[in-house]
């Protein structure tokens, strides 16, 4: 949503700042430090195993790779490295057989070095291509197998001149005839630290005009998220000028955590009616059940309070998030929610 | 001797296997090439006589599809001693150190005595009859069936003959891309061509059969009904015909999340396999002290330190997979100069030692980045919740104090980061989380607190009606996704952390494997077993559906005590015949598995 807007906001037409600002290194990748420091001795050594890099979204997994392709190949990149992700959409067999007409590919690369594929997204790539994307069920036992069979087989008997990276969510979506020839790298999202350190930079570099709160803004939107975070930046610069955190939550379509949080407040303290109407608030305002619901669960994981009520707060938003999901979207459905956690707090309290 | 000339090699196995400078690979396509090493080049045409069949269209397509590996490889025996030993570190570990000999293998050693047996007396005694010359080999991926069945060959000196599934090359891509569905037929052509000739040859050439083992390492793919009746049937020829030992090769997958369709079909193709005759051998996962034995062996040769407690780590998180051992190995070991910090100690050993955790060495911080089994990197996390350490009072004041709460559902503080924290550090993902939770937590609830047990079961159950909700419907964003599965894994942790008042007092426990993901798996199992027997009963037109097969339909069955398969009787009771010479029974297999060198992961 965020990098739709970042896009049409500006009149100029600016590079996403998240293409701009996509570290060329692996040096200059934040966070995940043994992954990180591991890729960088791979970059200065050669001789890369195959690898499936997964974790949450925007934790620098593409970008690892990307880079780490850079700097083993660097002149050689656009021979020496095949580049695929699940939105080539021309069919599995095309796919299978580029890689494989890649793999026999000569190219004179100085000793030590592969070529690299890097599969991108690879789980939703093995789920459209070669798992069970709906259109294509009736081709369902091939897709797996022959996936299998092209990668595992290219894996083997091109391992002296070609080289896998994989970049996944989870990496248990991923076959494991392909798991078993790969080395696992798990990310795990950014903190909020290292998410400002980069906004830091790029807030320099492009003189954005910001207050901390701002930043602290675009961090609380992110969720760990760099990809989110330099988007939500983006966007609120290109729309407003200014960074502070009423610009980021409005260029962000999300409800203000603020807002969100004093909700929770007035239940806890047993305010009912004033937590309806900040509900009600939100809700004229336009934003989904789904946002809503969504910055409300982050809210109550961070907020200080009995451990129980945390408990049962975070449950009953479970189970509201989930009927939401399931269509159940209305305003009642939020109303509910908060009677339901007012309940909560009425059968916890001392008498 | 005119047979040696016309070798075709169906496979290139030794190829893949092996990249020895000084090897002339251009030996396989004309034997008229000198040979660079006679020694080797005298071994290399030992192994690699296989077939006098008339060059095929496939291998002709395969022996193309190596010419640039032997390009690279020439060059590189060009480029002679001086290169050698540079690029010696270019290669993958897992190809390096292939193991050399039998005793070098990483699986049981019965196993390999068993599979090599089968092979020796039908290889050593051609004249003689057996029931089964077909054996097929199961067990997850990366156990070294295939490292077996190469080793043993060689050191039968038998020739492989591997059927390798080719894929098309782009130009037989652009004849077929309209007409989509013929690749794969054609795949099964080959394959069913493959079958034909080594039938045929074998029978025609009575002697030369005592060298020769044939290898499908790969089964062809099969798509849709008609194609895979063909396989299954193409199978069962050759099962039924074949003299040459033939062995088999299946993954097995063992994760539900992967095994899909393919590997039910895979099954149901097994189980047709042996139903026509063929023994079957299962591998199990490695054994954790083999795989350590492995990992030294290959880290005194490379000469990287990596502690004893390191390899053990990386060998637990492989579950079973010693390729996947060594791959991880190979990337730990790439590290920078200051090295790895955290699990080296000895904190992190004990912590790990025989899949038990010590509980009380709770401040280590023993995430693993890396490695297959995720649930490793739980376990450091689980034994935080479980363990459920509390401060002795309520020292800080905090904002919530004002709001009084009831005696019962006040708690001291946690001795702990919040749950969600520690869990992202863990990488936990939610339904191994609750399901490790649901199986372990009731060793830490005191026998006269039923009242907690409830509790914690019935935040537990919610957990799993959140997650149930997540699962199958695959529209969903990620965001939506992720949102739902944060919020029971939070309920599951905090339900264990809350409804526990007064958690057992610590010593030694340790973490099960969750029992639910046995019975998962063997009720996929069984139901597809059903499915199979509700379509061969009903020639696929049934619309009973499988309740009814399992209530009412399998008993009468079995007391009727009918065979699941309709022409099973006579090849079945060949099976049980087979397998009785061979000692592959069921409970050879048992009693081994029993054996205190075998765990189960
Ligand atoms: N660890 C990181 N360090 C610096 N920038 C990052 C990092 N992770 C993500 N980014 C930024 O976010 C964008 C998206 O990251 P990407 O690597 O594509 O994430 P994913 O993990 O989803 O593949 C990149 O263009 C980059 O600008
Ligand atoms: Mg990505």
């Amino acid at each position: 949503m965020a990098s739709s807007s970042s896009s049409s906001v500006s009149s100029n037409y600016d590079i996403p700042w998240v293409e701009k600002y996509r570290p060329n290194k692996v040096s200059d990748i934040v966070g995940n430090e043994d992954a990180v420091s591991r890729l960088k001795v791979i970059a200065r050594d050669g001789n890369m195993p195959n690898l499936i890099l997964s974790g949450p979204p925007g934790t620098g997994k593409t970008t690892s790779i990307l880079a780490l392709a850079h700097e083993l190949l660097g002149a050689n990149y656009r021979e020496a490295v095949l580049e695929l992700n699940a939105s080539d959409d021309r069919g599995i067999d095309v796919v299978r057989n580029k890689i494989k007409m890649f793999a026999q590919k000569k190219v004179t690369l100085p000793p030590g070095c592969h070529k690299v594929i890097i599969l991108d997204e690879a789980d939703r790539f093995f789920f459209d291509f070669f798992g069970g994307n709906m259109v294509k069920c009736r081709y369902n036992i091939s897709m797996t197998s022959g996936a299998q069979q092209a990668l595992r087989r290219t894996m083997e008997i091109y391992s002296n001149t070609t080289r896998f990276a994989l970049a996944c969510n989870t990496s248990s979506k991923i076959i494991e005839p392909i798991q078993s020839r790969c080395a696992i790298v798990r990310f795990s999202r950014l903190s909020d630290q290292e998410i400002l350190g980069r906004l830091m930079v790029v807030v320099e570099t492009e003189k954005v005009p910001y207050i901390p709160e701002g930043l602290e803004a675009v961090i609380f939107t992110a969720d760990g998220d760099m990809r989110q975070a330099l988007n939500n930046l983006q966007a609120t610069y290109s729309g407003f000028r200014f960074v502070n955190q009423e610009n980021v939550f409005k260029v962000c379509d999300q409800p203000h955590p603020l807002h969100v949080k004093n909700m929770v407040k007035h239940v806890l303290e047993g305010n009912f009616d004033d937590a309806c109407s900040g509900l009600k608030q939100l809700y004229d305002l336009g934003y989904s059940p789904t946002d809503i619901i969504t910055t409300l669960f982050r809210i109550i994981k961070n907020y200080d309070m009995a451990e129980y009520l945390k408990l049962e707060f975070m449950k009953e938003t479970g189970f509201a998030h989930m009927r939401i999901c399931d269509g159940v979207g209305s305003y009642l459905q939020l109303c509910g929610l908060l009677a339901k956690l007012s309940v909560a707090r009425e059968t916890a309290k001392a008498v | 001797m005119g047979k040696r000339d016309a070798v075709v090699v169906l496979s290139s196995d030794e190829e893949e296997e092996d990249w020895k400078p000084n090897k002339n690979s251009r030996s396989k396509l004309s034997s008229s090439v000198p040979q660079a090493n006679p020694e080797v080049a005298k071994k290399k045409k030992k192994a690699r006589f296989s077939s006098s069949v008339p060059r095929s269209r496939s291998s002709r397509v395969d022996q193309f599809e190596h010419l640039g590996d032997e390009f690279d490889e020439a060059l590189r025996a060009f480029n002679g001693s001086i290169g050698y030993v540079k690029n010696q570190r270019k290669e993958l570990w897992v190809d390096k150190y292939k193991p050399q000999s039998l005793e070098e293998l990483a699986v049981h050693k019965k196993k390999v005595e068993e599979v090599k047996m089968w092979f020796e007396q039908r290889l050593r005694t051609p004249k003689e009859e057996f029931d089964s010359y077909v054996l097929v080999i199961s067990g997850p991926a990366g156990v070294g069936k295939s490292a077996t069945v190469h080793m043993i060959a060689s050191h039968l000196g038998a020739g492989l003959c591997e059927w390798k599934t080719p894929i098309p090359t782009l130009w037989q891509e652009h004849v077929h891309n309209s007409s989509s569905g013929i690749r794969y037929t054609s795949k099964l052509d080959e394959f069913e061509n493959f079958v034909e000739r080594t039938r045929k040859y074998i029978s025609l050439s009575g002697e030369s059969k005592s060298s020769i083992i044939l290898l499908i390492d790969d089964l062809p793919v099969s798509n849709g009904k008609f194609a895979y009746g063909r396989l299954q049937n193409c199978l069962r020829v050759l099962v039924q015909s074949t003299r040459t030992p033939t062995a088999i090769l299946v993954t097995e997958y063992g994760n539900t999340e992967t095994a899909d369709r393919t590997a039910r079909s895979i099954e149901e193709l097994v189980l047709s396999l042996e139903s026509a005759g063929a023994c079957k051998v299962l591998f199990n996962p490695v054994t954790l002290n083999s795989i350590k034995r492995t990992l030294s062996r290959i880290c005194r040769l490379e000469q990287c330190n990596v502690t004893a407690g390191e390899i053990d780590l990386i060998a637990k998180a492989s579950g079973g997979d010693i390729r996947h051992a060594i791959t991880s190995l190979q990337y730990y070991t790439l590290k920078p100069e200051t090295s790895f910090s955290s699990p080296s100690s000895n904190g992190a050993l004990a912590c790990f030692e025989e899949k038990t955790v010590d509980l009380n060495s709770l401040d280590v911080e023993a995430s693993l980045p890396f490695g297959r089994d995720e649930t490793l990197s739980l376990f450091h996390a689980l034994g935080k919740f479980l363990h459920n350490k509390r401060d002795t009072e309520n020292a800080v004041t905090s904002d919530h104090d004002r709001f009084h709460l009831r005696e019962k559902f006040r708690r001291l503080p946690l001795k702990m980061e919040a749950p969600e924290k520690v869990l992202s550090q863990a990488h936990g993902q939610a339904r191994p989380v609750v399901d490790f939770l649901h199986e372990n937590v009731l060793d830490f609830i005191r026998d006269e607190n039923i009242d907690d047990a409830w509790t914690v079961a019935s935040y537990l159950s919610e957990a799993d009606f959140l997650l149930a909700s997540s699962r199958g419907t695959i529209t969903r964003s990620y965001e939506a996704e992720s949102v739902l599965q944060s919020t029971a894994v939070s309920v599951a942790v905090r339900g264990v952390l809350f409804g526990n008042s007064n958690p057992l007092s610590s010593r030694w426990h340790a973490i099960r494997r969750p029992k639910i993901w046995q019975v998962e798996q063997s009720s996929v199992c069984n139901k597809f077993e059903m499915m199979k027997q509700r379509f061969t009963a009903y020639d696929g037109l049934s619309s009973s559906n499988l309740s009814h097969v399992a209530m009412e339909h399998r008993h009468v069955l079995k007391w009727l005590g009918s065979r699941p398969y309709g022409n099973g009787v006579l090849t079945q009771g060949n099976d049980t015949e087979g397998n009785k010479v061979d000692g592959m029974t069921s409970e050879g297999q048992q009693c081994e598995a029993s054996e205190d060198e075998i765990e189960d992961w």
